[in-house]
């Protein structure tokens, strides 16, 4: 979990030089005079020059309000935003990972912004990018950036094999790979057994439903048609590459595989697309991006959404300041800054256009407005701790030649187990 | 007697295939350290450097405040150190020299204190420092390092002090010291290096924690554990730069303890009475 | 921490080699004051305070937390929601709890075993080397020593990384070819070798170089006589080295234990307890169950069992070394 979102802004180290210098100078004696704002960034989600301008244009705005940007590691961020959301000063804004979102309303450590929507901007936001932010129907938090999975190739690869055009159709991709893997390339598609979350936009597209509730009692849901269409197609897709069945595509990093030159193509985010690229610089130019195409040529696949939203804690020592901060920082020019700058899909529509020229991003954009999320209970996260049921006895056994129906019964037990413990 | 060339060669054999077995992943980090890109992730290892680029240590140095954090970690571990040699030496020249009711208990204390399992304590440590509004601070970290190191320190001291013939001191006793005085002028030479392999321990302990500080400490007052932890994370399998965060993290220990060690052994043997 | 065995200089314990020196523990300080009698708890006051404030009381608090219900929830509320023992019969009627107790069990007994045999091999062979190639050894032992766990684990982690690891790429040069790209973290046993692996380089240092600096303080001669009555380098071994040494391989043996026993980063960094939890020590198992998924009060209850366990596995040493004070 930890690892997949990890990734999904990594801009550089550079992102991370931001605004800790004054790290271990201040001191909480800060909050008696003055007034303060704390807001919490995750590492490598904030490229530098925006956390900058916005923070001298908050400056700007609220010359009497110092403002201390602290960029938060991955490890462990479940705890660390547990605790923090249980102490009496808290950092006042937060970025919460979308998918955990509800987990921290349902705790009440949230800030419930419904009544603020709209002057958040909220009435323009995707929807498909707002539905992790709502939880029991009130707005705890707003949808701040997302990326979503595309098919990365090599088109030096491709057209070797005689491909010239991208594949339109589920039928054409897999026609698509099997020419290039009768080429020669023993990676036609690099997509290792447990790469959850590309996994999970092959559920969502085939209208799998992970989670049903029945008598206040929650249950696993793999053991249905859907799903196992899903991992079938998980398993012919797979079968075009030599990826381990038992991995998750941070190990090894599906990047630095790619990165090698001789891989043809796998699912993956922009930032994954451009560590190959700075790893390898010859693949500069020959690095092509395509959405997961659908059953029919009319739709991409629906893809799984990752990303994040900006919340407010509860126990804020300043609500007006936190959300004067997050107006700006939603507003369409940071927004669309952020999208510009760091290569990510924005919350509504109307910004796409400042990705143009960036090649990801742009075919990201249009995937994620047909996208989705994993399922928007507070008790998910139970399911995607490590391990995580779905990918190690769902996937990996399915792969290896366990039939759909048994290893998901299995995993349908472990998940109900799960997300039935008490919260 | 002539030992069989055999004889004489195994040790030395052993010696040197013992030698490559404990230094090599310290090499393999130093070096990885300073290879560029595509000689570590070449599909045949690279065993020596030729191309060697300071960009993994500059990348690692650049990220997030490092000197503060090299700051702070030198402050909670230091002073974890020096407070639980001010607090363990008494104690151990207590429980090594004295006789009194309660002895056995104290040792059997220090005994189980030094079973606790701190990592899976966190949260109880968490909810106290919280509760005394002592979070991001550097005090509540070098006092819990201080308690992870007293029950080694007081057991070693202890073991070093009475290492120490009491004949020397009675000596003192007699030629009119007080216990005190004995204890300085006698004891407290011989304890040298005690004093200096405790430290070492401690500043190692220490210096390494990692569960406590990344719940104590999420704004300020933070250590280099966090910042070495963030690199796995981050950037995956950029071990370049991993292997330079960890070189850096590494080498304050080991000058530390390339000082002390040699002076906590040679020390020891030196100061050593034939029993 | 290399002192140990020290005490052992004025106080060898019997047997034929070992003459017993005067006991010392006859003489008993001069009878003084009750104010004299007050300065050795004086001495060890703070030390106490330290101890129950910084360890027993969050030792207490743990306590108390496993029998609460403690999630994300009750934290961030302050709420207390009290379980009475059901954290505790939760698991102790879990095969993984029960799964996990052997495992840690049989893993600090291989470790401990491994970390004393090669540990007191390599002791006994810096004995026997000649100056430089002692250093030599004595190099690559401190430096091993030296690596802070957290970067140790990392450097494993890149040693025997399935892509681009040095030591797969060995194997497999050295014939092995299956062992090309081979991932020792998809399966229990090898995830188990590389931590084995990482835990005896990192404790073998620590047992040799005390055991060189203890040998180094028993006079040749005992040796010397032990060879002229004809015993061989085991016979010496075991009639000289081993009971001069005993306080030393006690006590280091029973750190041994703790030390593996408790090991979390090793085990946790290297591979997250997994594949599938299949390598999760109690340490890992509580902090997986109470930190990871956020059920303090679980965890707390599998950390309070993780140190009765400790206890009754050490009771026989506390027995031992209880009964050496009273040589002193």
């Amino acid at each position: 979990m930890v690892k997949g979102r990890a990734a999904i802004a990594v801009l550089g180290a550079a992102a991370m030089a931001v605004s800790l210098a004054a790290c271990g100078s201040q001191n909480s004696s800060a909050k008696t005079n003055d007034k303060a704002l704390t807001v919490w960034f995750m590492s490598g989600s904030n490229p530098p020059g925006w956390t900058k301008d916005i923070t001298a244009a908050f400056k700007k705005e609220h010359p009497g309000v110092k403002l201390t940007v602290k960029v938060q590691t991955w490890d462990g961020i479940q705890q660390k935003i547990t605790t923090a959301l249980s102490e009496d000063s808290p950092p006042d804004v937060l970025e919460v990972g979308n998918t955990q979102t509800p987990y921290y309303a349902a705790t009440g450590g949230l800030m419930d912004l419904t009544a603020d929507k709209a002057s958040l901007g909220g009435d323009n936001w995707a929807p498909s990018m707002n539905a992790s932010a709502v939880y029991q129907g009130k707005q705890f938090a707003a949808p701040w950036y997302f990326a979503s999975r595309v098919v990365v190739y090599n088109k030096k690869i491709w057209s070797a094999a005689g491909i010239t055009s991208t594949p339109k159709t589920q039928a054409d991709l897999i026609h698509d790979l099997t020419v290039i893997k009768a080429h020669g390339t023993k990676d036609a598609l690099y997509l290792p057994g447990q790469d959850w979350y590309a996994f999970d936009g092959f559920l969502l597209d085939a209208g799998a439903n992970l989670v049903t509730k029945s008598g206040g009692k929650y249950t696993g849901n793999l053991d249905t048609p859907q799903a196992t269409a899903a991992i079938n197609l998980y398993k012919k897709l797979n079968s075009f590459g030599t990826a381990p069945l038992d991995k998750d595509e941070a190990t090894p990093q599906q990047s630095d595989v790619f990165a090698k030159g001789d891989v043809g193509s796998f699912i993956g985010l922009g930032w994954e697309a451009a560590g190959a690229i700075a790893k390898n610089p010859q693949l500069k130019n020959e690095v092509g991006y395509f959405p997961i195409p659908g059953a029919t040529a009319a739709k991409t696949a629906k893809v799984f959404i990752g990303g994040s939203n900006l919340a407010i804690s509860h126990n804020s020592q300043d609500p007006t300041m936190a959300k004067a901060f997050l107006k700006l920082a939603l507003s369409d020019k940071y927004e669309g800054e952020l999208a510009k700058v760091g290569g990510v899909v924005p919350n509504k529509a109307s910004l796409d256009l400042n990705l143009a020229g960036n090649a990801y991003g742009t075919v990201a954009a249009t995937a994620a407005l047909n996208g989705g999320t994993t399922p928007l209970i507070p008790a998910w996260g139970n399911v995607e701790n490590a391990p995580n049921p779905i990918t190690t006895l769902f996937m990996t056994p399915v792969l290896q030649g366990t039939s759909p129906a048994s290893a998901a019964k299995k995993a349908d037990t472990e998940m109900g187990t799960r997300l039935n413990q008490q919260q | 007697m002539r030992l069989s060339f055999a004889r004489r060669v195994w040790p030395n054999a052993a010696a040197v295939l013992l030698f490559l077995f404990f230094i090599f992943p310290v090499y393999w980090m130093v070096t990885t350290a300073f290879k560029p890109d595509l000689d570590i992730i070449s599909t045949t290892p690279v065993f020596l450097p030729l191309h060697a680029t300071a960009a993994h240590l500059v990348k690692a140095v650049h990220a997030s405040g490092f000197w503060g954090l090299v700051g702070d970690s030198f402050v909670a571990t230091v002073g974890a150190v020096l407070l639980s040699l001010a607090i363990a030496l008494p104690a151990a020249f207590a429980a090594a020299r004295m006789r009194f009711r309660g002895r056995k208990a104290f040792i059997l204390i220090i005994m189980i204190a030094q079973m606790a399992p701190w990592e899976v304590m966190t949260i109880a440590v968490y909810l106290i420092v919280r509760d005394s509004d002592m979070l991001n601070s550097l005090l509540p970290l070098a006092l819990f390092y201080m308690m992870m190191v007293l029950p080694l320190t007081i057991w070693t001291l202890r073991g070093f002090i009475a290492a120490v013939p009491r004949e020397l001191e009675e000596a003192a006793l007699v030629d009119g010291c007080t216990r005190g005085e004995a204890f300085r002028k006698i004891v407290a030479p011989l304890l040298a290096p005690g004093l200096m392999a405790t430290s070492l321990f401690g500043f190692i302990t220490a210096w390494n924690e990692f569960p406590l500080v990344l719940i104590l400490n999420k704004e300020s007052a933070q250590t280099l554990p966090l910042w070495l932890t963030q690199f796995q994370t981050n950037f995956g399998d950029d071990w370049g730069a991993t292997m330079a965060a960890s070189t850096l993290f590494t080498l304050p220990v080991v000058i530390v303890f390339l000082i002390l060690q040699r002076k906590a052994v040679g020390g020891l043997t030196a100061g050593a009475v034939k029993g | 921490m290399a002192a140990q065995f020290t005490g052992t200089r004025t106080r060898p314990p019997g047997g034929p080699a070992a003459p017993q020196p005067p006991e010392s523990a006859t003489r008993r300080p001069r009878g003084g004051s009750s104010l004299a009698r007050g300065v050795p708890y004086l001495l060890i006051l703070p030390a106490l305070v330290a101890t129950a404030a910084l360890l027993a009381y969050p030792l207490l608090r743990n306590l108390v937390i496993s029998f609460q219900v403690l999630d994300a929830f009750q934290l961030i509320q302050h709420t207390t929601q009290w379980a009475g023992f059901s954290n505790y019969t939760s698991e102790l009627s879990s095969s993984v709890f029960w799964d996990t107790t052997v495992r840690s069990l049989a893993f600090t007994a291989v470790n401990v075993a491994l970390i004393m045999a090669l540990g007191t091999a390599v002791g006994l062979l810096l004995n026997r080397l000649g100056k430089r190639m002692r250093l030599l050894l004595s190099l690559g032992l401190v430096l091993a020593w030296a690596m802070p766990v957290v970067a140790g684990t990392t450097v494993y982690q890149w040693l025997f990384d399935s892509q681009y690891g040095v030591v797969d790429w060995l194997l497999s040069e050295l014939g092995m070819h299956s062992m090309a790209h081979y991932d020792w973290f998809a399966q229990q046993m090898p995830t188990f070798t590389v931590i084995t692996l990482m835990i005896v380089w990192q404790s073998v240092p620590f047992v040799a170089l005390n055991l060189y600096a203890g040998l180094t303080t028993v006079s040749a001669e005992l040796f010397e006589a032990a060879r002229m009555d004809g015993a061989g380098p085991w016979r010496a071994f075991f009639s000289v080295t081993l009971p001069i040494l005993k306080p030393f391989f006690l006590s280091t043996t029973f750190l041994e234990i703790i030390w593996v026993f408790k090991a979390f980063t090793q085990v946790y960094a290297l591979n997250g307890g997994g594949p599938q939890g299949s390598t999760e020590t109690l340490p890992v198992y509580a902090f997986i169950e109470g930190v990871g998924n956020q059920h303090y009060g679980t965890g707390a209850a599998i950390s309070t069992l993780t140190i009765v366990i400790l206890l009754v596995l050490m009771a026989y040493y506390f027995r031992i070394i209880l009964k050496q004070e009273d040589e002193l």
